[in-house]
């Protein structure tokens, strides 16, 4: 089960099934501590939400940007009509779902489907290269 | 008892589904055929029927329920992905 931990030095916050040996964020060594969800609020604040196709698309390139292995579709229009879908299934849906896929309406299994999502496994994706919308691609592909 | 449909399942803002329209207008015009079209993420009703064809569906789709997803009542075969062509649905159609 994934559990909340607080860096003790820098109060960075973590969600995951261990406490990480090393912060993130100052670099301090074994400095994670047990959580929980009210303390973590508190701590995270009120974050700018990603809720239109401009910050939606920032985020996708700075994921994009740090991964050696994948990267956005060079094709502008296909980043921007996805991005639009994202933005429209958040509003409709409650979460930036997957514009290509459709939601179970389990809200746990949709986890599953926001994107980006775990993409490396679709079959899709290891036979093209593409994710199943083609919105990320691997590194050495067009 | 209502005729069997040629169901097309498809997303508003879906790229494959966007490439794939002029091709479906090509198979329509070519075997006389009318798909039907459901969206399925601006209409939840036709994502139930979408849902409810899961277990036909999911697999052509490598697992998830994903659009483009043509789905042929008379033989309850499914195809699905952003690789469809008009062969493809031809024969998909034929069954
Ligand atoms: S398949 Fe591509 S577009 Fe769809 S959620 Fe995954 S990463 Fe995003």
């Amino acid at each position: 089960m994934k559990e909340l931990w607080r860096c003790h030095v820098c109060n960075d916050v973590h969600l995951g099934s261990k406490a990480p040996g090393v912060c993130p964020t100052c670099g301090a060594r074994n400095a994670f501590v047990l959580s929980d969800l009210d303390e973590a609020l508190e701590i995270i604040g009120k974050q700018p939400a990603l809720d239109d196709q401009a910050k939606v698309m920032a985020a996708w390139k700075r994921f994009s940007d740090q991964s050696a292995t994948v990267r956005l579709t060079s094709k502008a229009d296909e980043v921007e009509l996805l991005s639009k879908g994202v933005v429209e299934n958040l509003k409709g849906k409650g979460q930036r779902y997957c514009p290509c896929r459709i939601t179970t309406g389990d809200p746990g299994k949709d986890l599953a489907l926001i994107c980006p999502c775990n993409f490396l496994k679709q079959p899709a994706y290891k036979e093209t290269g593409e994710c199943w919308c083609g919105l990320f691609v691997k590194r050495d592909e067009k | 008892m209502s005729e069997k449909r040629l169901i097309w399942f498809h997303g508003r803002e879906c790229p494959h589904c966007r490439k794939l329209e002029p091709v479906v207008d090509q198979f329509e015009s070519e075997t006389g055929t009318k798909l039907e079209r459901l969206e399925v993420w601006h209409n939840e009703a036709n994502a139930q029927v979408m849902r409810s064809l899961a277990d036909a569906i999911a697999p052509a789709c490598g697992g998830d329920l994903g659009v483009p997803a043509f789905y042929n009542e008379n033989t309850g075969k499914a195809i699905c992905g952003g690789r469809i062509d008009l062969a493809m649905l031809l024969s998909w159609a034929k069954g």
